[in-house]
């Protein structure tokens, strides 16, 4: 039984550890800034289209307008042009559209793929210690906002910069000292702005602790619900959210009451440029006045500085809409570094250690058992052995990737119990398939009715930890290679362990098979057994 | 929408919303105005201009009224939107304490497995629970408006350039044979996104537990891979929802520029020239400010898609209308006593589990259940508490009904949640006076972790206690419980064997005067307590 042969030679073993291990962090938002690069540019460009055609629609039709009333004669171009120049405006506009929804889409899509080879890279060890449901949560969600900040809210802030100074162009066109006025606003508007930023910021800062209480407090009782439905607390806590949920509102709104201030004043600014355009543009038309830059105008000019000046205002209105993009895209961006920059240094472990060196001369067949108290590194060894445990130095001596893993935690893929055993398995082995569940006692399992068509619900949701034993003991039993055992017949009723013990002593005549486990009946089958200890290893003979 | 979501809201904020409208309405009514009223003036003033009439021309009013509108118009919006979220806001607390209440009372809530709790279908959850509550802001309100303000520009041009309705006829009825499609491909797109997001994220949450041995048999990478694929379908199916946006967007461009030249063109056939084309270029440039409001058409059609999404995923949480709240909720006296002859056990899906059972409950004699895990101690526990299945169990004075025992049971789940709150307010002890509940705490051994953390009035969440403080903190609860049935799921799970033996020993002690049933697969039998071997 004790035939000396290496299944793996050690030196090959750090091929096998993960490049990511120990590599710089995923810096979310500087990936997507070079990913969004491209598709930045060409968003940008054709916003700017879209705002050049605009003005020139609004341009025709004052023209147009200007014309049919001072009773000056329209020619065929003109409308020829203005309908060209509407229906390229709604073009332009689609095509940005389109544009800014196709450029967020591969930003994020590239961003998850990213995300995906460094999950995929990630040693097991690191991903333990992931909570399923908050991951899931940050990578279906997290590429979107930063997409959205990447792509969206950048070319916002560009053409807050671009857009007005196109329409203030357009407006110098025809009168250089309407665009002097629009432009004269500018800075006024903008002190206004960094007076309320400021006061929206100091006001958000003092409410913020409180907030942080109330504003989560409707997604945690519904969190917690069954708590709440089993301590017969769900009046009471109805109550006590109606009460945090009114103080909540009424906090919002002194926030919300500043914050609207933002576009109220942009707005309050273009109505300003307009009412006082119009007057100015009106005393030049009547010749009452002169003044320079609004007198001798053509009414289409006129008209047409009116259609612009809320233009050039749009684009910051634009950009204050956009506040939360930022916010929401930089919460991300961090919320997925946090996620995929996790570090762990491996336990001190001497002990596991030692037992590695011990194991680096594996039979090619025969049952190994790992004993040992909770503590002292069963679980680690185990991982450390196949190469997927943290760290650098990993000495894994069975090649990852090439076992099969015996758990409470293995997978189970399928929707029924026959699918579930014979999976990605040969044609050979799934023909037994039925022999083995029933010699693994998976057929008379009075929780599992139904036989080989038993459903197991997705991911085997409906079945217990000693079900899912199992069913990964029959996988194994049907494979071909090295077996790993975390534990096999902890939590089983005894006739259940007996078979698993069977099973696996079974397993151990033709391939190899590394149990950890603490159960006497398992280590009485041993051929070999390692009793760790946290001051080192013992080797006892089987 | 169910009867319990629906009826707080409308009393509270009817008049609120009456206002936004109203605002809203003077809001558009301004900005109509306000460029129509300039295209106007300075066609007039043009006119004038060339003659003598330019030294009687009244330059003050039209100038005042444009004034008037330009600044209107900024302070209706900001109204608007301001009581808009207020009413809104206010909306949003109503329905959440009755989506609460409903929640409280469904099903869901008691049978297997709450799903509420994964982060993921929480996030979904509170997304659709988002779209029901900004609905009204985000497409009635704007819908109706723009309704109304069609409407008038639309009479307006019968009246003043009947030969253009059929132009623009012909622009509304294209825009609204898009919207038409943008709902039917939008509802099926959002659809697609959901439904991906959710497999995604299940998926993802099947294999991450499993990462060990899948990465040990070399299947995680092709796992993960599938999983997240399913992410980026639901982005791709995102995407092709804003491109049909974008489509209606770029139809509904078309109205604004496309009505004002038409009523300047059909002025102009019938015969208007000069200053009788003011009139027709006050209406065009009207036409033009509508179209401005026109551009969020496509929002609003997405808002409602996703309202009639959300509200169906919210109402299949929710209690049935039958199952009340006061129905049953009266308690027996004191129980000392529960008994049945034959129970049939039921698994949380309701399809029977094992023999019927012989189950004899006594105050002061714990019942200890044990078996292997998945055998359905915890689903035995929830049908003795009354959560699941319509057994009756006799007590002392008669049979109970499950709705009888569930008003006198309190049920401490193995999973116990931390209520992120104040430690007083986690220990559902009303009336309970300090020392009473720093007794609790000293019997579970968490005195000095609570004092440290700020004592009775700290506030703690999930995270800052680790599994083994959260359940001592959940046996506190049951060491304060005055219901005469207690039941416990593996109390001491999480715990270091010597502690967990110490607190139920005390905890056992305290109870002595209730029914407890117990369950565990680490205890196999305790002193002074009947065993029942499922």
């Amino acid at each position: 039984m004790r035939q000396k042969c290496m299944i793996q030679s050690k030196a090959s073993a750090p091929a096998l550890t993960s490049p990511a291990a120990g590599a710089a962090g995923f810096a979310a938002l500087d990936k997507a800034n070079s990913l969004g690069k491209s598709g930045l540019r060409r968003l940008l460009a054709w916003q700017l289209v879209r705002s050049a055609v605009r003005i020139g629609s609004a341009g025709s039709l004052a023209l147009l307008f200007g014309a049919l009333i001072m009773g000056e004669s329209v020619t065929p171009a003109l409308v020829v042009a203005v309908a060209a120049l509407v229906a390229a405006a709604a073009l332009a506009s689609l095509m940005a559209d389109r544009c800014q929804a196709l450029a967020e889409t591969s930003v994020s899509k590239a961003l998850r793929v990213a995300l995906r080879e460094r999950l995929q890279a990630m040693p097991a060890g690191l991903q333990r210690k992931l909570s399923p449901g908050s991951a899931a949560v940050a990578i279906q969600r997290h590429p979107e906002a930063i997409a959205a900040l990447v792509v969206g809210h950048r070319a916002a802030t560009m053409m807050m910069a671009a857009g007005p100074l196109l329409a203030a162009a357009a407006l110098a066109l025809v009168s250089w000292q309407a665009a002097l006025l629009v432009l004269g606003l500018t800075p006024v508007m903008i002190l206004f702005f960094a007076l309320v930023g400021g006061a929206i910021r100091q006001s958000a800062r003092a409410q913020e602790q409180a907030f942080g209480h109330l504003a989560a407090q409707f997604a945690d009782r519904v969190r917690t619900l069954p708590t709440i439905v089993g301590n017969d607390a769900v009046a009471r806590e109805q109550a006590k959210l109606a009460e945090r949920l009114d103080v909540y509102v009424g906090r919002t709104m002194g926030v919300l009451r500043l914050a609207f201030l933002n576009a109220g004043l942009i707005d309050f600014f273009a109505a300003l440029s307009i009412a006082m355009l119009a007057v100015f543009l009106g005393l030049g038309h009547l010749g009452l006045a002169t003044i320079p830059g609004f007198s001798h105008l053509a009414l289409w000019q006129s008209l047409f500085i009116l259609m612009i000046a809320p233009e050039y205002f749009g684009h910051f209105r634009r950009f204050s809409e956009q506040y939360h993009a930022k916010a929401e895209g930089l919460a991300a961006a961090a919320g997925l570094d946090d996620l995929l920059d996790i570090t762990a240094d491996p336990p001190v472990l001497p002990a596991v250690d030692h037992a590695l060196a011990e194991l680096a001369d594996l039979p090619p067949h025969g049952l190994v058992v790992i004993s040992g108290s909770s503590g002292t590194g069963k679980s680690t060894l185990l991982r450390r052995i196949v190469g997927i445990e943290e760290g650098a130095a990993n000495g894994a001596v069975i090649p990852a990737g090439s076992c099969a893993w015996i758990g409470m935690d293995s997978f189970v893929p399928g929707a029924t119990l026959e699918e579930a055993i014979g999976e990605g398995l040969g044609d050979q082995a799934i023909a037994r398939v039925s022999e083995v569940a029933g010699r693994i006692g998976l057929l008379d399992d009075e929780l599992l009715r139904g036989g080989l068509a038993a459903p197991i619900g997705p991911g085997g949701v409906a079945l217990s930890g000693g079900q899912r034993l199992r069913i990964a003991v029959a996988r194994a039993l049907l494979g071909t290679g090295t077996v790993i055992a975390d534990e096999p017949t902890a939590k089983l009723d005894p006739a259940t362990a007996r078979s698993v013990r069977q099973g696996l002593r079974e397993i151990a005549s033709s391939r190899l098979v590394i149990a950890a486990s603490h159960d006497p009946a398992l280590i009485a089958l041993a051929d070999r057994h390692l009793a760790l200890s946290p001051a080192g290893v013992t080797e006892l003979a089987a | 929408m169910t009867s319990h979501t629906a009826m707080p809201e409308r009393r509270d904020t009817a008049t609120l919303w009456r206002l936004t409208i109203l605002l809203g309405a003077a809001g558009l009514a301004c900005a109509i105005l306000l460029g129509g009223l300039s295209a106007w003036f300075l066609g007039s003033v043009a006119i004038a201009g060339l003659s003598a009439a330019a030294l009687t021309f009244n330059f003050h009013v039209p100038a005042a009224f444009v004034r008037l509108f330009a600044l209107g118009r900024t302070a209706t919006r900001y109204g608007e939107r301001l009581l808009g979220h207020k009413a809104a806001l206010a909306d949003q607390t109503s329905r959440r304490i009755a989506l609460f209440g409903a929640l409280a009372h469904g099903p869901a809530a008691r049978s297997a497995g709450w799903q509420l709790a994964d982060p993921a279908r929480l996030a979904d959850y509170l997304d659709d629970v988002e779209d029901l509550d900004f609905a009204t802001l985000r497409t009635d309100l704007p819908a109706r408006l723009l309704l109304a303000g069609l409407t008038v520009a639309v009479v307006a041009t019968a009246v003043l350039a009947p030969l253009a309705l059929a132009p623009i006829a012909l622009l509304i009825g294209v825009m609204g044979l898009g919207l038409r499609r943008l709902l039917r491909e939008g509802e099926a797109c959002w659809q697609a996104v959901r439904d991906r997001r959710r497999q995604g994220a299940e998926a993802f949450g099947r294999i991450l537990p499993s990462v060990v041995p899948l990465q040990a048999e070399g299947a995680w990478p092709g796992r993960c891979a599938a999983a997240l694929d399913l992410f980026s379908q639901a982005e791709d199916a995102l995407a092709a929802l804003r491109l049909a946006q974008a489509r209606t967007d770029a139809l509904a461009f078309l109205l604004g520029p496309g009505a004002a030249v038409s009523v300047m063109a059909a002025a102009w056939i019938a015969g208007a020239r000069g200053a009788e084309l003011l009139v027709p270029a006050f209406l065009a440039f009207a036409w033009l400010a509508l179209g401005e409001a026109v551009q969020s058409v496509s929002r609003m059609a997405v808002a409602a898609l996703r309202r009639k999404t959300a509200q169906a995923e919210i109402d299949s949480w929710a209690a049935p209308d039958e199952v009340g709240t006061g129905a049953a909720a009266f308690a027996p006296a004191h129980m000392t006593h529960l008994h049945r002859h034959s129970l049939r056990r039921r698994a949380p899906d309701g399809r029977p589990l094992g023999d019927p059972l012989f189950i004899e409950l006594k105050a002061g004699r714990p019942t200890l259940l044990i078996g292997p895990s998945g055998v359905g101690k915890t689903s035995l526990l929830k049908q003795i508490a009354g959560w699941i299945g319509d057994d009756a169990l006799t007590g002392q004075a008669g049979p109970l009904c499950p709705a009888q025992r569930a008003a006198s049971a309190m049920l401490c789940p193995h999973d116990a949640a931390i209520l992120a709150d104040t430690v007083r307010a986690n220990l559902f002890a009303q009336g309970r006076c300090d020392a009473e509940l720093w007794q609790a705490l000293e019997a579970v051994e968490l005195a000095g972790r609570i004092q440290e953390a700020g004592g009775l009035d700290g506030w703690i969440t999930q995270d800052a206690l680790s599994l083994g403080e959260a359940q001592r903190l959940n046996l506190a609860r049951a060491w304060l419980s005055d219901k005469s049935l207690v039941l416990l799921d593996e109390p001491t799970e999480h715990l270091d064997p010597l502690q967990g033996r110490r607190i139920l020993t005390r905890l056992l002690e305290r109870l002595s005067d209730r029914i407890v049933v117990l369950s565990s697969h680490g205890v196999a039998e305790w002193p002074g307590s009947v065993t029942l071997r499922l």
